[in-house]
């Protein structure tokens, strides 16, 4: 017995004494990001390198279903992790005082954090003073341009190239198109060919209902635009104006000849993801980000059939104007909670992961290794360190970006020597850097970048509607739930029946929507009204 | 001492009583704390429901709204939508579910080749143990137009030329809640009226075989009524449930062409509810449907009761 006793002391020694040195080596944070990503695979390269210098270990939380619903419990429960992203629901957070103020924080420990976040000050503000969240992606030094704009009417490249090239401009054509195509190529890779699919799952369904406005030239505003009319921006709603209409018609009359594929409207985001992927889908429409995931596994796997973005409206005649200026989402961001014992560790962490070496290396690398300097001081890959990084599971699991930029405080446009903070975005790189399918359409259409497609953005100062929310349970809030449940009910009906009976579905669904606009439209009226003033 | 605790004669005051039956007292304790605790301490949160609940203040800072949010919700024209769907899918489950079990647990009762039993039942229940979240996605795998099994098999078999979109399809969807719920609980529900006619004493089959019953008439003369006390027991229990009708199964299969009928309660609570932070709505939506489902239950079980059947209190 006591033989035993002494044989498991020295073990149960360096146990205790491990533990402890493991204690003292890491803080730990727990923070919650709203959108899903897979769990931290424990040890990545920026991960590592993070770790070692700020001493702290994340413990994360990631979206599983419904933001909303994960927020509404949270409230409910009061039960908050030390950091936390909330995207459209940040406001609430703050109303339900789950957030503490900022300001006083990053004043005394965050130098970093102020100098990056001074141009967004004034934004992020709040009505008592306070700033309780920094949004991703700040722009300290100035915009950038992307590879791809934010939204657009994708179009399978095969079917491009078959038709020579053409420059299309509006809804008959591209679908027209599509058509033809579809007619002579019933298969691709022995699979049935998907002539137009649309995105219609939960609340990700804006990428059906969100496309009105845009055919009429429109950013992304959400769900109403603000149109000039005698020097102010008025509130107007797009969802029974005649290029819904007609965009509508167009998917009905498209879905009875068999190209919209018959299933679009059930199903759901993975196997939206999983069809695009395919390679075997001519055309959707959606918000860059939203297909990202299926870009780049076609870009890697069938670069016959990546998809391009191409400048679509009603009429020819409809001025475009889809693309956005990067801007920061003033009413989104990382929050520290309540419930955070170490407000000034947390906010310590996120001044270092904003410094300009910590998004150098979470962007571009570590210098000789992902990246190199050429004689002007500009950054570039080599083919190989490119290859690396066109991989999305290699930089997902084995660099690890994802894990410290997504969600988190974040730079992005031109940062203090002239280089991009995104390597995407580097502009003597974007087509040098692109992939050679995505040259091959470049050539064609004569341009250095697929943002090039369209006409340059317009600056606005309030832009964009969305970010303006609705308060918590107020009228305009309920209204703005029964909308959604009218486009949700009536939508799939309009595309899915038979021609003939069109209209009168047409008219039902103007009759119950029209009274669902009026509060949200004040909200929305006076939320643009206070920006033109105060930004 | 338990011998003579049972061996006590009656009509001896409340206290003696309580005496001889200490043990058992003390082992029910324990359940009795965790019922005040987790059912009935939360009732207290009903107080939300007749006020403007906010969270972060606490229960008596709160502004008080009296019947207002009773008036929002049966003002609301989809809470009766909403309302038909519940009722319309529970019973749907609770009839397909409770008939499929019985027969599933009355075959495999038949069954003599042991290994066989064995692997029909272990095959039958493990659906049960995948949330809904996988199921789900399984479901709507199989009822795909573009490749998924079951049009396959129906156009392989002839019985349909084009693939039918069983999603798409409002008046099905409350099928299809019904089937894949029997699909996924046939096994599991079926292990309890197993034990029960486990229970069943083996000479009144070895009677029945004699008067020349044969295995159907044995089933249904002995076997059946044999659980009868046990079905109606259940029954009366899942009724309780009528409103709750489940959240994930509906959640996870609905698409907006069907939501009309799609909708139950709890989708409800959450959609216009606990995502709006409408604490207090939600409230209100709940204690409708625990006062429903009381009613409910007492009144089966006094119907119970009057038909001479097993019952629950």
């Amino acid at each position: 017995m006591k033989r035993r006793g002494f044989w498991f002391l020295p073990l149960l020694l360096i146990l205790l004494l491990s533990g402890t040195v493991f204690a003292q080596e890491f803080k730990e944070f727990t923070v919650f990001t709203g959108e899903p990503l897979p769990d931290y695979p424990g040890s990545t390269i920026v991960g590592d390198i993070i770790e070692r210098e700020t001493g702290v270990k994340l413990i994360r939380e990631a979206l599983v279903g419904d933001l909303e619903t994960k927020v509404g419990l949270m409230i409910a429960s009061g039960d908050y992790p030390d950091l936390v992203v909330a995207a459209h629901f940040t406001s609430l957070l703050k109303d339900a005082g789950a957030l503490l103020p900022l300001n006083d924080l990053i004043e005394e420990h965050a130098p970093n954090l102020k100098r990056l976040y001074a141009n967004h000050w004034d934004m992020l503000t709040q009505e008592d003073g306070n700033v309780y969240w920094l949004p991703i992606q700040a722009i300290p030094y100035g915009p950038d341009t992307s590879r791809y704009p934010s939204l657009a009417f994708f179009m399978n490249k095969r079917v491009l190239k078959e038709a020579g090239w053409p420059v299309i401009k509006t809804l008959d054509e591209y679908f027209g198109l599509i058509a033809d195509y579809m007619a002579k190529h019933p298969t691709i890779d022995g699979e049935p060919t998907i002539g137009y699919i649309t995105l219609f799952d939960g609340w990700r369904s804006f990428a059906t209902t969100n496309v009105p406005q845009h055919l009429m030239g429109y950013p992304n505003e959400g769900e109403f635009v603000p149109v000039m009319q005698q020097g102010r921006y008025v509130v107007t709603e797009y969802h029974t104006s005649p290029t819904a209409k007609a965009y509508y018609k167009k998917l009905n009359d498209m879905y009875n000849k068999g190209v919209v594929d018959p299933e679009t409207f059930i199903l759901n985001y993975d196997q939206y993801i999983e069809k695009l992927s395919s390679g075997r889908v001519l055309g959707t429409f959606n918000q860059f980000w939203q297909m990202q995931e299926a870009q780049n596994y076609l870009l890697r796997d069938k670069p016959e059939s990546i998809f391009v973005p191409l400048p679509i409206v009603i009429d020819p005649l409809v001025e475009e104007r889809q693309r956005d200026i990067p801007y920061v989402q003033p009413t989104q961001g990382m929050g520290i909670t309540i419930k955070c014992k170490d407000p000034v560790g947390a906010i310590k962490f996120l001044d270092y992961l904003i410094k300009e070496d910590t998004q150098r290396l979470l962007q571009w690398g570590i210098l000789g290794e992902h990246y190199e300097v050429d004689e002007n001081g500009l950054y570039y890959r080599t083919p190989e360190q490119l290859e690396l990084f066109r991989d999305p599971d290699w930089v997902q699991n084995v660099f690890g970006r994802h894990y410290f930029f997504n969600a988190f405080p974040s730079l992005r446009g031109v940062d203090e020597n002239g280089n991009m903070f995104f390597p995407d975005t580097q502009p003597h790189l974007i087509y040098s850097d692109s992939t050679d399918s995505e040259k091959e359409v470049m050539d064609a259409y004569g341009v250095k970048s697929f943002s090039d497609l369209f006409n340059e953005p317009i600056f606005k100062k309030y832009f964009p509607l969305w970010t303006i929310t609705m308060p918590a349970g107020s009228a305009a809030h309920i209204e703005e739930t029964r909308m959604k449940d009218v486009l949700n009910r009536y939508v799939p009906e309009l595309v899915m029946s038979s021609p003939e009976q069109f209209d009168a579905i047409w008219e039902n669904y103007v009759k119950d929507i029209k009274p669902l606009m009026v509060e949200q439209m004040k909200v929305y009226q006076e939320g643009i009204d206070w920006r033109m003033e105060n930004w | 001492m338990n011998t003579s605790a049972c061996a006590a004669p009656r009509g001896k005051t409340f206290w003696d009583r309580v005496k001889q039956q200490k043990v058992l007292i003390l082992m029910t304790i324990p359940f009795l704390v965790h019922v005040i605790i987790f059912r009935y301490v939360p009732i207290w949160g009903w107080l939300m429901a007749f006020q403007n609940y906010w969270p972060g203040k606490s229960i008596l800072q709160q502004t008080w709204v009296g019947l207002e949010n009773f008036k929002l919700l049966f003002d609301d024209p989809v809470f009766y939508q909403v309302l038909r769907n519940t009722l319309a899918m529970s019973v749907i489950k609770l009839a397909m579910g409770t008939v499929s079990s019985i027969i599933l647990a009355l075959m495999l009762n038949e069954v003599r080749i042991m290994w066989f039993k064995k692997s029909v039942q272990t095959i039958s229940y493990l659906p049960h143990f995948i949330s809904w979240v996988v199921a789900a996605n399984l479901v709507r795998d199989a009822l795909s137009t573009d490749g998924g099994i079951i049009n396959e098999v129906l156009m392989r078999l002839h019985i349909i030329k084009q693939p039918i979109m069983f999603l798409g399809i409002p008046a099905l969807f409350w099928w299809i809640i019904g089937v894949s719920h029997v699909w996924k609980e046939v096994g599991w529900g079926a292990i309890i009226y197993l034990a029960a006619i486990a229970a069943i004493d083996p000479t009144l089959y070895e009677s029945a075989m004699i008067d020349g019953a044969g295995r159907l008439k044995q089933m249904w003369y002995i076997t059946l009524p044999s659980i009868r006390p046990t079905i109606s027991v259940l029954l009366i229990m899942n009724l309780g449930w009528v409103l709750s009708a489940g959240f994930e199964q509906q959640y996870l299969l609905q698409n907006g062409r069907v939501i009309d009928y799609a909708r139950v309660f709890t989708i409800y609570e959450l959609d216009y509810g606990i995502k709006m932070m409408r604490y207090s709505f939600a409230t209100a939506v709940g204690i409708f449907r625990s006062v429903v489902s009381l009613i409910l239950v007492f009144s089966a079980n006094q119907l119970a009761k009057r038909w001479g059947q097993e019952r629950l209190v």
